[in-house]
């Protein structure tokens, strides 16, 4: 049986460039209908607003104010709109008229900092990822703001800024800074506890835990006769591990090159290690788990009529016909 | 009026552990749900950051000590459930099925429950009983692999960033599934791959591949929107800046920013083509200038013509960080053990109905009370016994 998506009945503006485009496509995917407004006129602006549910948008702050298009003013055409604001630096703050993009909120959001090798440039993670990040907390917002306009009848305005979006998804990064004093380093692939590596095997790359089952693993290693000194009794401790790490990460890249990396993450996943290949945009399309998921919608390009497989919108779940 | 928090009539019993689970309780949580995080009862992580991590991610919740492995705390969770809104987990899908704790059972106890389930790969599939964490599904999904220099091994994030990921867009999918409920009185069941999760966030990357028909490659700090674009060396030790130049009119504001020194008239930089084919060229002569000056001073000067910069920030600089002070980024609130602890508030701003701090993580069983005495009606005699069979700590 097909379900109304969680939306269905809600119209959603979408006044957003790159930095928000994906909040109202999430809206979309739970069943909202989305407008796409390309240049708000005032006058006409207005007579959408008074029969929508939704707004959102991502101009600098002050702008749709200056066209008279502000939440205030909008709030009083339809007290039941809710507006969701995603910006640089938020609506406040000394910086929030400074520019920015996605390159610029990871470095300010602290997320560059911590990715790379030691001694190298920060890298950048790929893709938009601030942008992203700032449309799902967007998105909460909405939803967050549509329960509360169930029993208030009012709309609310929502305030997203990319710079905090970064902050708020840092992993152990504030958390080892305000309980330990530690600034987090870059440390390449390997993982900042030592748990986790990227190591290369004959065909590709594997992502090995260090720290899980360690006995399990130096028999396994044995058994191939590739252990080397690791059965020694002192690396048992996972202190004396972490200590001579490079020998540890020595041993084991002599072994994952001998192998492929398919065979070593079934037999590893088998015996229960949290590993996982590597895997490029070619890997992930013939990944026989995402497609046992319908993972993958077609999708027909609108000019060339040639067809493409893309990811199923992730919230197809709720309330949809999954 | 002082207004409820948004969730304040929703329960949601939490069986989360590790971060991307505890990450979607958590904005709940913010927001007003009553979170009860039910806590097994193994000796509790002594070491500081272990505490910390634990603390920072459970705010706002309340915490139970329950025995699964026990039936009688198998019985209690079911009579929990009775009571809740929503459940949520990231186990493996065997887990709560071993406990007689999956969809199937607790729609029996509560037809409208609604239940999120966020494992690695999801919960059917040849690979559903794969164990992962952050790195493995980043590694999984494609992250890792085109997060890199050109032509160098795969590096990855130094985070364990697809837990957030996955955490939030679960919270999502959570909310959404109350909004469904409270139009047709339905529960769900939503089950959440988080290796999905984190593939679904490759921007063009998997339809570059079926169109160019090649492997997609890392691109390290490169655009091919703007030039210059990148992380710069700044004066000092480890200090850099990122900087993005799009458009000509931002151009010139670099140019003034720098002084129009005259390397910038070369006529190869006049458009914007010419500074994309001669980027590697233009990156290095930009690093001339930048690593004469403070990170600092460099924003300030390119901010100032109107030129998206800005400094390459550690932990030490986010905390003192004047943007995210003034906003109010970062939130104190006494633990009866550790003191005062700072964590990063939710970057959710509602004008209204804004997500509120009261306290701390729960202690091991800081609210069995509460919970089994005042919610569940149990008698204190009754509470006795499962301390006694030992499935309430």
């Amino acid at each position: 049986m097909k379900r109304q998506g969680a939306l269905s009945g809600y119209r959603v503006l979408d006044l957003t460039d790159n930095k928000g485009m994906l909040c109202p496509r999430l809206l979309a995917d739970m069943g909202a209908g989305v407008v796409r407004v390309e240049k708000p006129r005032a006058e006409t602006f207005k007579r959408l607003v008074e029969t929508a549910d939704v707004l959102v948008e991502s101009f600098s702050p002050g702008y749709l104010e200056s066209l008279g298009l502000g939440y205030s003013q909008l709030a009083q055409l339809n007290p039941r709109l809710v507006m969701a604001s995603i910006t640089n630096f938020g609506q406040s703050g000394p910086y929030r008229h400074y520019k920015s993009c996605d390159i610029v909120a990871s470095a300010l959001g602290g997320q560059l900092y911590v990715c790379g090798e030691p001694l190298s440039p920060p890298l950048k993670p790929f893709g938009n990822q601030s942008y992203y990040l700032a449309s799902l907390f967007a998105a909460t917002g909405v939803l967050l703001a549509l329960r509360h306009r169930h029993s208030s009848g009012r709309g609310q305005h929502i305030d997203i800024s990319l710079q905090e979006c970064v902050a708020s998804a840092l992993d152990h990064v504030l958390v080892r800074y305000f309980y330990q004093g530690v600034v987090a380093e870059r440390q390449g692939g390997l993982y900042w506890s030592g748990a986790f590596r990227v190591f290369p095997c004959k065909d590709g790359y594997i992502l090995l835990s260090l720290f899980h089952q360690w006995q399990t693993l130096v028999e396994w290693l044995a058994a191939e006769g590739m252990a080397e000194d690791l059965v020694d009794e002192k690396w048992r401790d996972r202190a004396y591990r972490l200590e001579h790490l490079d020998h540890v990460i020595e041993v084991l890249e002599r072994w994952t090159k001998s192998h492929a990396v398919a065979g070593l993450v079934e037999q590893g996943q088998a015996m229960r290690f949290p590993w996982a290949e590597v895997s490029s945009i070619s890997k992930l399309l013939k990944s026989p788990q995402l497609e046992a998921r319908n993972f993958w919608v077609e999708v027909e390009h609108p000019e060339t009529g040639k067809k493409y497989k893309l990811p199923a919108p992730t919230l197809r779940a709720v309330g949809g016909n999954r | 009026m002082i207004n409820q928090p948004v969730l304040h009539n929703i329960r949601i019993l939490d069986f989360t552990w590790v971060l991307a689970g505890p990450y979607a309780t958590r904005i709940l949580a913010d927001f007003g749900a009553e979170v009860i995080k039910v806590q097994p009862p193994l000796p509790e992580a002594e070491d500081k950051f272990s505490r910390g991590y634990y603390n920072t991610w459970n705010r706002n919740k309340l915490g139970i000590t329950l025995n699964l492995n026990k039936p009688e705390g198998v019985a209690v969770a079911k009579k929990l459930v009775k009571i809740s809104d929503a459940v949520v987990e990231n186990f493996t899908p065997r887990v709560m099925a071993n406990w007689g704790l999956d969809y199937a059972n607790l729609k029996k106890i509560k037809p409208e429950i609604i239940m999120l389930s966020m494992s690695t790969m999801g919960n059917t599939g040849p690979w559903r009983d794969y164990t992962g964490f952050g790195s493995t599904i980043q590694a999984f999904s494609g992250m890792t692999y085109l997060t890199s220099l050109p032509g160098k091994p795969p590096l990855g994030l130094g985070t364990s960033y697809a837990d957030h990921v996955a955490g939030l867009i679960g919270c999502l999918a959570l909310l959404g599934a109350l909004e469904h409920r409270q139009k047709s009185g339905e529960g769900q069941y939503i089950d959440l791959s988080q290796t999905e999760a984190m593939s679904s966030l490759l921007g063009g990357a998997i339809l570059d591949y079926q169109i160019e028909g090649r492997e997609v490659e890392p691109v390290g700090n490169s655009s091919t929107e703007a030039a210059p674009h990148g992380v710069y060396r700044c004066k000092g030790d480890d200090r850099w800046c990122a900087i993005a130049v799009f458009t000509d009119g931002e151009w010139r504001g670099f140019k003034r920013a720098l002084g129009n020194p005259p390397w910038a008239e070369d006529k190869n930089f006049a458009t914007f083509a010419g500074r994309l084919k001669n980027k590697a060229r233009l990156d290095r002569l930009v690093e001339d200038w930048t690593k004469e000056h403070t990170a600092e001073k460099v924003v300030a000067l390119l901010q100032g013509e109107g030129v998206a910069a800005g400094v390459v920030q550690d932990a030490s600089d986010l905390a003192k960080d004047p943007q995210l002070k003034e906003r109010g980024f970062f939130v104190e609130l006494e633990h009866p053990e550790l003191g005062k602890t700072i964590s990063d508030a939710v970057p959710v701003r509602l004008s209204t109905t804004p997500a509120r701090y009261s306290r701390a993580a729960p202690l091991m069983g800081q609210d069995n009370d509460y919970v089994y005495r005042e919610l569940l009606g149990m008698s204190e005699g009754e509470v006795a016994k499962l301390r006694q069979q030992g499935v309430v700590k």
